[in-house]
């Protein structure tokens, strides 16, 4: 099916006026974006609804190249052995960063520069409706009696390193429970079973409309436009433990600059589009999880440094 | 009212209906040929499915579930070969009856009772899934670990001869399910530095090459024998004196297998088998048995299609399969976004209906072909070897690299095709390693959930009724077998007692 849909995108660009593809000399070859995660899970749909729009700016075939494994370290060995010419881009989450802090990744954050932010998707700390708490200073108060369960996605991954800083920069007491995935964090929430965890506005949208989560304060400098009543932990004196489920596209620091400025470019101009702007407000995402290349650079730095540190007191660094 | 014609409208598609259809008669299709399971089936069909919206895809899935299970019917009566393990306690009536010149009446008999055990068991489904789903939001980390500790304390019965071999299956397949980064410290495990395995084993590989791969390594070895074939001059259905007959055991048969469906890690195989023990232990005609008794069709072939309308119970209301094919569906449930568990319904109040009506239609549709097309559906077994294998093994392949897209699952698949078919040959059956690597995952890990939650004070398990409970269903089902042969020599001592008293 994919092979299909590869040829008949393959025999559309074809068809494309060859004056569009020989205007500039680059790109000059289909591009692919190389993704860690399978086909249909968030990763891979803001990869291939981006580049519905993108085929078009860049004029030229492009798409996603699945390598799973490793938390990424696949995908990672599978795009830096390309020609670092911009025709191999690659879409990395938080997960990447991880992969190398802990030096389980043959490339370390300073072989990569980000091309564009496509989702910038901040965690909420929510608490269950029947704990009572409704800040942040009452969940750290409540914590003192016994630890607070948090519950979150596997242990060493974006969620237990943004819980464990979240508990060392507030004082909170946190036991962290991981679970398989979001949809088991949202039931035993639910459930009572835990009594906090930090989701992704999609995840957590259902619950907080019922009354049956609370949301506390959003992991972000920003205020979200959907939960405008809702702090962010800046506001509530909380440094530094800002953590988010974002995707972007980078690409091997040898590429040459003029390139990644077209990449940017026509990126940009791609996800300005309905299609992809239809695709943001689905997930509960706006216009401002786009970002270009020096905002994203400054991002995926910050989150590396965050991560480096806190894996280092988790004990899952070598 | 409004979700069951909503169930019902999502159904009533041309596109679903088709892709239905064609389910069912891939199942039957697949079901009737030795070696090709249902589990196979759905395994091998899934990875196409994910271009499929959910509920055509899922229901086709279905469809061939139940289908299968009836298909392997068709050759276990003609040719004494059960297309699928559940229809092996079929041929041991069927096949007698085909011999004496009734293989319609056999086959009649056989769909006929398949679709009453398939429709009582889609009404439990519909009535006890939402009720199961309503409690299911308490099942937290403490519940799952002793549901799943039930569910592994089956696996010395689930199939096969050698309770000790299940058993060491078992333990093999939770050890499988130990290789990748552990998910509740983030340490790797089993790993050897590969990074394809950090994510672990998948399970789809390992399940096609266990089944597929093993049995087509096996007929690899096989002399092409000649196939006995009977002549079927019509197919003469079962009379009203038959059903007269049999009611009282199809009945019993629809009960015993939706509830032993119902039970995760209990499939159709164990289901046909209890069936055929009781239809032969309340018969009247008991010495009959094994020689062509039409009871002896009806017992085990509606115990097996009852047992897929339960298995889906647990699947669909807990995220817990309750077969090896419903463990395939699972897999295709989550694949399109669907998380199995008590907030299904609420999520997609839809899907549930449309499941029942999928599986309803999909009885119906194989009555037909049941009826229709049995003497044609016979033929597949007189495919020879030497097209219908290497057939199989690029299904093989493809059904292995298309869930992950990844040639490391293709290596995976093809190990456990090699490991599997030395398993078979020492005696070790496929279905409790399966099981080991689906249970072994959420038994350690809702452990060590569970142990976060209690403040790692194991005392407080006791402090939750629902997980006591399924403990002592753990203990019990370890229990009764031991306990049960006990009870038979108690039993022989004061018959022997007596006997001797008479003298």
């Amino acid at each position: 099916m994919n092979t299909l849909r590869t040829l008949a995108a393959a025999a559309a660009t074809l068809l494309l006026p060859v004056g569009i593809a020989a205007a500039g000399d680059f790109p000059s070859q289909p591009v692919e974006v190389v993704t860690h995660a399978s086909a249909g899970g968030g990763t891979d749909t803001t990869a291939r609804t981006l580049l519905i729009r993108a085929r078009k700016e860049l004029g030229v075939d492009a798409f996603v190249q699945i390598k799973k494994g490793g938390g990424g370290a696949v995908a990672m060995s599978y795009a830096s052995g390309k020609p670092a010419d911009g025709h191999t881009l690659m879409a990395i989450t938080p997960t990447h960063l991880i992969t190398m802090a802990r030096g389980r990744a043959p490339i370390g954050i300073d072989d990569v520069k980000g091309v564009v932010r496509s989702t910038d998707d901040p965690i909420i700390v929510v608490a269950q409706k029947t704990t009572g708490i409704t800040s942040i200073e009452e969940l750290v108060s409540a914590s003192a009696a016994s630890p607070i369960k948090w519950g979150g996605t596997q242990a060493g991954g974006i969620d237990h390193i943004a819980a464990m800083t979240f508990a060392k920069k507030s004082g909170a007491k946190v036991a962290y429970v991981p679970f398989d995935g979001g949809g088991a964090i949202i039931t035993n929430l639910m459930g009572g079973n835990i009594q906090a965890a930090g989701l992704n506005y999609g995840e957590a949208v259902d619950g907080i409309e019922s009354g049956d989560f609370v949301p506390l304060a959003v992991m972000s400098s920003t205020r979200l436009a959907a939960l405008p009543d809702t702090p962010t932990l800046e506001e509530v004196g909380i440094q530094g433990a800002n953590f988010s489920t974002v995707r972007g596209i980078i690409v091997m620091t040898e590429t040459p600059d003029e390139r990644v400025a077209v990449l940017e470019k026509k990126l940009l101009s791609a996800m300005k589009h309905g299609t992809f702007q239809a695709y943001l407000t689905g997930i509960g995402l706006d216009a401002s999880s786009v970002g270009g290349a020096e905002a994203w650079n400054a991002q995926i730095r910050e989150m590396y440094d965050n991560i480096y540190v806190a894996l280092g007191e988790l004990g899952l660094r070598k | 009212m409004e979700i069951v014609i909503g169930g019902l409208m999502e159904i009533l598609q041309p596109q679903t209906l088709l892709l239905i259809c064609a389910g069912t008669l891939v199942g039957v299709l697949v079901g009737a040929l030795p070696g090709l399971s249902s589990s196979m089936a759905v395994a091998l069909l899934l990875p196409f499915t994910i271009y499929l919206d959910p509920i055509p895809a899922i229901a086709m899935l279905a469809a061939l579930y139940c289908a299968g299970t009836f298909g392997g019917s068709i050759t276990a009566i003609l040719i004494n070969a059960p297309g699928a393990p559940p229809a092996a306690a079929t041929a041991f009536d069927g096949y007698p009856l085909a011999k004496n010149g009734e293989a319609g009446r056999a086959l009649g008999m056989a769909a006929a009772s398949s679709v009453v055990g398939g429709i009582f068991s889609l009404f439990v489904l519909i009535l006890a899934a939402p009720l199961l789903a309503n409690i299911a939001y308490k099942f937290g980390p403490p519940e799952y670990f002793a549901l799943t500790v039930f569910g592994l304390s089956m696996l010395a019965s689930i199939s096969g001869q050698s309770a000790v071999k299940n058993l060491i299956g078992g333990a093999f397949g939770v050890l499988l399910a130990t290789v990748g980064v552990d998910l509740t410290t983030g340490v790797e495990r089993f790993t050897f530095g590969v990074p394809e395995l950090y994510e672990g084993i998948g399970f789809i590989p390992v399940l096609i090459g266990l089944f597929a791969m093993a049995e087509l390594l096996d007929q690899a070895g096989q002399k092409d024998r000649p196939l006995e074939r009977f002549g079927m001059s019509a197919l003469k259905l079962p009379t009203v004196e038959d059903f007269r007959r049999v009611w009282k055991t199809i009945l019993r048969s629809s009960g015993i297998g939706t509830f032993v469906g119902i039970l995760p890690a209990e499939g159709s195989t164990v289901a046909a088998m209890i069936g055929y023990n009781e239809a032969k232990r309340w018969s009247k005609n008991k010495a009959n048995f094994g020689k062509g008794e039409i009871e002896g069709v009806a017992g085990p072939e509606a115990a097996n299609n009852a047992a897929t309308g339960g298995s889906m119970v647990p699947t669909l209301a807990l995220g817990i399969p309750g077969s090896a094919t419903a463990a395939v569906i699972l897999g295709g449930l989550q694949i399109h976004g669907l998380r199995p568990g008590p907030y299904l319904f609420e999520n997609q109040p839809n899907l549930l209906y449309a499941i029942f009506f999928a599986m309803l239609i999909a009885n119906l549709v194989f009555l037909g072909f049941g009826l229709l097309g049995a003497k044609h559906f016979s033929r597949i077994s007189l495919i020879p070897r030497q097209y219908l294998w290497p057939t199989v093994f690029c299904l093989c392949v493809v059904g292995a690299y298309g869930a992950g897209q990844t040639l490391t699952d293709v290596y995976i698949m093809l190990i456990a095709g090699f490991v599997g078919y030395f398993l078979n040959r020492a005696g070790f059956s496929p279905a409790p390693i399966i099981m080991g690597l689906v249970l072994g995952h959420l038994v350690e890990n809702s452990l060590a959930q569970s142990m976060i939650l209690f403040d790692q004070n194991a005392w407080l398990f006791f402090n939750r009724p629902i997980a006591l409970a399924f403990f002592a269903l753990a203990a019990l089902s370890i229990a009764s077998t031991p306990l049960g042969r006990l009870i038979k020599i108690r039993r022989r001592v004061a018959a022997d007692r007596l006997a001797h008293g008479n003298e």
